[in-house]
C-alpha cells in the first residue's frame, strides 16, 4: 500500500471515530435525566416561559431531528450556543485551548527535564541505590492521583510557604512573550511561570514517572547491544556513549509516546485545571457539567476527541513515512 | 578530541538551561512573595472570590446573586434595598403612584454612563422593558422576579411611568431588586443579544477594565461617578469553584474576601493571623417538599408528622456545625410578610406517630430524595432527616441521592407527580417580599407548584393586588401561619452565609448575600 493510500485510510478511519464521538455525546445528552429547560430558566419562571424557551431551543423537536440538525451544524463548524452564556460554543472552546495547551506542554517539559536524566541514571546504574531511588520515584509518581498531588502542592508550597500562587492564570504565554519581545518586559513571563509551575508539576508527575520508566528500560536494552561494546572498545568516554549514542536510540519510542500523551494530557488536564482554577477547557467542561450545559459539554468532548484522532493520524503517518514496513502491514 | 569537545558543550548547555529554568521559577516565586497583598496592611487591589462567575456580560441575562454581585459594581440598581429590607432611592430620587397600576419614577439628572452618555428616563424604561418583554430583549430570566411589572415608558427626560398589575409595594420591591439601568443606544449597538462581548457600560462606582468570561473581571474606580467615592481604587472579582481552593486563596493572601467557607474550615481560618470569619443568616431556606396530591402526602396529619419527626435543631448543630437557623414558615425572617409569632416545629416522635395513625397511612414506606453538593451538606442533612423519620414505629423512610436535575424536574412537575414526591430543595428569597417565596410554590402558574390548595392560592393572588401596605402584610402573615399548619414542606433551616475576610477589610455581610464594594472600607 502506498503512503498516500495509507494516509487516506487513516483519515477515513478518523472521520468514523469522530462521527462515533459526536453520536455518543449526543446520545448521552438524550438519555441523561432532566429537562434542560428546568436548568436554563430561573427557578421561579412560569410554565409558559418554560414552554417558550423549550420551543426557542428546538427541544420540542423529535430527537432524530435534533440529531440531524446538530450534525448539519458540525459540518459547517457550528456547535450551537451555550445554554448558560448564550455564546457560540465554538468560541467558548477555541478561547480556552491556549490555556490547556500551555498546561499540557508545560507538564511535558517538566516531565522531560526530570524524567530523561533520571531514566538515564537509573538505566546505567542498574541495581544501584540511584536506580532504586528512581524506580521508587516512578512508582510513587504513577500511583499518585494528580488531584491529590495538586491539593498537597497548594497546601504546602502555596499556603504554608507562600512560594507559589494557588490558582488562576493572570496572563497567557503568548501575551507574556509578546511583552518580552516587543517591550523587553520580563514581568509577565515571570508571572506566567510563577502561576503555571504547580499545575504543570501536578499534571506532569504521572508522565514524568512514565517517561522515567521508558527511558530506563530503553537504556537497558540499548546498553546491551553490540554497538555499545564497539564504541567502548574505541575508547569513547562513557558519558558520551550514554548521552549521544544510547539515549538518541532510546528517544525514538519516547517521542512516539510523547506525541500520543499530549492528547492524554489535554483530556487529563480537566482535574488539574479544576484544582488550580486554571482557565482551560477542563475547567469549562466541569462548569458545563455542573450546569448541564449540554451544547458546551458536547463541543468540548468533540474537540478533545478530534484532537486525539488528529494526533494519532499525525503520529501514525510519521511512523509510516519513516518506516515503510508499516504501510505494508 | 571532537567528541570530547561536544561532550563539554552539551553538558554546559544542559546545565545552563536547567539553571535558567530554576532561576526563573525562583524569581517568580520571589515575585509572588513581594506581591503579597497582606504584607503591608493596606489593600491596593481588592480581590473577591466567589464560587461562580458570570458567563457573559449582559446584566439582564441571569437571575442569580453571585452574578448580580459582579454586575452591581458597574450597573447601578435604581433603588437601594437597605439591610433592614427598606427601599431607598438611588438612581431614582422619587417614586409615586399617580393612579392604580402605575408607578412614576423620577431619575437623577447627574448620572452618566461609563461611556459618557447621560442616563435618561428612556434608558430606565428600556431596561425594564428589556427585562419583562421578550420582544424588546431576548427573554430575560429576570422576568421571573418581575411578575408584577407589565412594562414602562419615558414621559420626559427624567420621568418613567411603570405599568404594573399588583400591589404598589410588591411592584416597588420587584423594581428595587431587579432593575439596573442599561444604556439603550449602547445595548442596541450589539448585533447579538444577550451581550457576549467583553464590555460593560453602567453608571456605577466602578468601570470594567478587564474581563475574561467565567474567570475574572477587573474594575477601576469611575471618576465621574455621581455618588461617594468608593474606598478601593481597583477591584478584582474572580471565581474558584472548590471551597478548599477559596480557603487556600484567602490563607495565601491571594483573596481578600471569599464566600461559602465550609463549617469545617471555620476554626482553621479563625486561628489564622490576618484573616477572620464573619457569617450572616441568609434568605435561603432549605426544606423537604411533600407533593400533596400524592399519597401519603395528601394527608395534612401525615405531613405534620414528618415535621414532628425531624430534629431541626439537631441537624443544624450536628450537620451544619451550628451555622443555620430553624425555619418557622415558608419564608425567612426579615421579609415583608414574615410572621413573627410562629415557632418552628420541635421534634416529638410520639406526636408524629400519633398523627400518622390519624392520617390512616400507618405502615407506609416512603423515600426521601436529595441531591449532593448543591446546598451546604445537603445530602447529609437529608439522610439524617430520613433516618429520624425511619425511627418512627409506624413508617419506613428510605433515602436516595439523585442528580440535581432530577430534583429540578420533580419540582417543576406539579403536585401530582408520583415519581419523586418527597425531596430536599432550597429557595433563595432575594426580593425582600414574601410573594417571591410564596407565589412560585403555591399558585398553579408558579414554576415550583407542588402544593395545591385553592384557598391558599386565591389568598396569595389577592395579596398581590392589595394596595394597603398594612393590610397586605397582615394577609401575608396569615397565609404563612396557615401554611405552617398545612405543612406543605418539612421546614428545615435557613442557611448561614459564611465569609472568610482579610482583617484589613471592613465589611458586614448582608442577609440577601449581596456584595457591594461601595459598602466596604479599609
Amino acid at each position: 500500500m502506498s503512503f498516500g493510500k495509507f494516509l487516506i485510510k487513516r483519515i477515513l478511519q478518523g472521520i468514523v471515530v469522530v462521527w462515533g464521538v459526536v453520536t455518543i455525546t449526543f446520545a448521552l445528552r438524550a438519555v441523561s435525566p432532566g429537562d434542560p429547560v428546568n436548568l436554563i430558566v430561573d427557578d421561579a419562571a412560569s410554565q409558559e416561559f418554560r414552554e417558550r424557551v423549550r420551543e426557542d431551543l428546538g427541544l420540542n423537536e423529535p430527537i432524530y431531528v435534533q440529531y440531524l440538525e446538530y450534525l448539519q451544524g458540525i459540518l459547517v463548524g457550528d456547535l450551537g450556543y451555550s445554554y448558560q452564556s448564550s455564546r457560540e460554543v465554538t468560541t467558548l472552546v477555541i478561547e480556552r485551548v491556549p490555556a490547556t495547551l500551555e498546561l499540557a506542554i508545560a507538564a511535558t517539559v517538566v516531565a522531560m527535564i526530570i524524567a530523561i536524566p533520571l531514566g538515564v541514571i537509573s538505566g546505567t546504574r542498574r541495581n544501584e541505590p540511584a536506580d532504586y531511588g528512581a524506580t521508587l520515584f516512578s512508582l510513587v509518581g504513577i500511583s499518585t492521583p494528580n488531584f491529590w498531588l495538586g491539593i498537597m502542592l497548594i497546601l504546602v508550597l502555596g499556603v504554608q510557604f507562600g512560594l507559589f500562587p494557588t490558582s488562576h492564570r493572570p496572563v497567557g504565554f503568548v501575551e507574556a512573550m509578546r511583552m518580552l519581545v516587543t517591550y523587553g518586559y520580563v514581568g509577565d513571563l515571570l508571572t506566567w511561570l510563577h502561576h503555571i509551575t504547580l499545575p504543570a508539576i501536578a499534571l506532569g508527575t504521572y508522565f514524568t514517572a512514565l517517561i522515567t520508566r521508558l527511558t530506563r528500560s530503553g537504556m537497558i536494552d540499548e546498553l546491551g547491544k553490540p554497538y555499545v561494546t564497539a564504541t567502548e572498545a574505541k575508547g569513547l568516554p562513557g558519558v558520551l556513549i550514554r548521552y549521544k549514542h544510547v539515549l538518541r536510540n532510546t528517544m525514538i519510542p519516547i517521542i512516539t509516546v510523547l506525541g500520543l500523551q499530549l492528547g492524554t494530557l489535554i483530556g487529563g488536564a480537566v482535574v488539574t485545571e479544576e484544582v488550580f482554577s486554571w482557565p482551560g477547557l477542563g475547567l469549562r467542561l466541569i462548569g458545563g457539567i455542573r450546569s448541564l450545559d449540554w451544547p458546551l459539554i458536547q463541543g468540548i468532548l468533540i474537540f478533545i476527541g478530534v484532537s486525539f484522532v488528529l494526533i494519532n493520524i499525525v503520529v501514525d503517518s510519521l511512523y509510516a513515512y519513516l518506516n515503510p514496513q508499516v504501510t505494508d502491514e | 578530541m571532537t567528541g570530547a569537545n561536544e561532550q563539554t558543550v552539551n553538558r554546559r548547555q544542559v546545565l545552563e538551561l536547567t539553571g535558567i529554568a530554576a532561576a526563573t521559577t525562583g524569581l517568580g516565586a520571589i515575585a509572588g512573595c513581594l506581591d503579597d497583598p497582606t504584607g503591608d496592611g493596606d489593600i491596593d487591589e481588592l480581590v473577591i472570590t466567589q464560587g461562580e462567575f458570570i458567563e457573559n456580560t449582559d446584566p439582564n441575562d441571569h437571575n442569580a446573586t453571585p452574578y448580580y454581585n459582579v454586575f452591581d459594581q458597574v450597573y447601578e440598581p435604581c433603588f437601594n434595598v437597605t439591610r433592614d429590607g427598606e427601599i431607598e432611592g438611588r438612581v431614582v430620587t422619587d417614586w409615586e403612584h399617580p393612579e392604580d397600576g402605575v408607578v412614576e419614577l423620577t431619575i437623577r439628572d447627574d448620572v452618566v454612563f461609563h461611556n459618557g452618555d447621560d442616563l435618561t428616563a428612556s434608558d430606565v424604561a428600556y431596561t425594564i422593558n428589556r427585562q419583562v418583554d421578550a420582544e424588546v430583549g431576548f427573554g430575560s430570566d429576570q422576568v421571573a422576579g418581575m411578575t408584577a411589572i407589565n412594562g414602562a415608558e419615558a414621559e420626559d427626560d427624567e420621568t418613567v411611568l411603570v405599568e404594573h398589575s399588583a400591589a404598589e409595594s410588591l411592584a416597588e420591591y420587584q423594581l428595587a431588586n431587579f432593575t439596573r439601568a442599561v444604556n439603550e443606544d449602547w445595548v442596541e449597538s450589539f448585533d447579538e443579544q444577550p451581550i457576549t462581548e467583553p464590555e460593560m457600560n453602567g453608571t456605577g462606582p466602578y468601570e470594567l477594565e478587564e474581563y475574561e468570561a467565567e474567570v475574572e473581571a477587573v474594575f477601576t474606580r469611575f471618576d465621574d461617578y455621581w455618588g461617594d467615592e468608593p474606598a478601593f481604587e481597583r477591584v478584582r472579582m474572580n471565581a474558584e469553584s472548590t471551597s478548599s481552593g477559596r480557603v487556600g486563596g484567602l490563607q495565601a493572601g491571594e483573596s481578600d474576601l471569599v464566600v461559602n467557607v465550609p463549617p469545617t474550615d471555620v476554626q482553621t481560618i479563625d486561628d489564622e493571623d490576618g484573616v477572620y470569619i464573619d457569617e450572616e443568616v441568609s434568605f435561603r431556606n432549605i426544606f423537604l417538599v411533600m407533593k400533596n396530591e400524592v399519597e401519603p402526602f395528601d394527608s395534612q396529619e401525615f405531613r405534620q408528622a414528618m415535621n414532628y419527626a425531624v430534629d431541626n435543631e439537631g441537624i443544624i448543630s450536628n450537620n451544619l456545625g451550628g451555622f443555620g437557623e430553624p425555619m418557622t414558615q415558608p419564608i425567612p425572617e426579615g421579609l415583608f410578610g414574615y410572621n413573627e409569632d410562629l415557632e418552628p416545629y420541635s421534634q416529638d416522635q410520639d406526636e408524629a406517630e400519633s398523627l400518622i395513625e390519624d392520617s390512616g397511612y400507618a405502615g407506609e414506606e416512603i423515600t426521601l430524595y436529595s441531591m449532593d453538593g448543591r446546598y451546604l451538606n445537603d445530602s447529609d442533612v437529608a439522610e439524617t432527616a430520613a433516618d429520624q423519620i425511619d425511627q418512627l414505629d409506624n413508617v419506613d423512610c428510605n433515602f436516595e441521592n439523585v442528580p440535581f436535575d432530577t430534583i429540578a424536574d420533580a419540582a417543576a412537575e406539579g403536585p401530582d407527580y408520583e415519581e419523586y414526591p418527597f425531596f430536599l430543595i432550597g429557595w433563595g428569597n432575594p426580593t425582600g417580599d414574601a410573594d417571591y417565596g410564596l407565589a412560585p410554590w403555591f399558585t398553579s402558574e408558579g414554576g415550583q407548584f407542588n402544593f395545591s390548595d385553592e384557598e391558599i392560592e386565591d389568598r396569595i393572588l389577592e395579596s398581590q393586588e392589595e394596595n394597603d401596605e398594612e393590610e397586605r402584610e397582615q394577609m401575608l402573615q396569615d397565609i404563612n401561619a396557615d401554611l405552617r399548619e398545612e405543612a406543605p414542606w418539612v421546614f428545615l433551616h435557613l442557611e448561614e452565609s459564611i465569609y472568610g475576610i482579610n482583617e484589613d477589610l471592613e465589611w458586614d455581610p448582608r442577609s440577601d448575600e449581596s456584595i457591594y464594594v461601595d459598602e466596604m472600607d479599609q
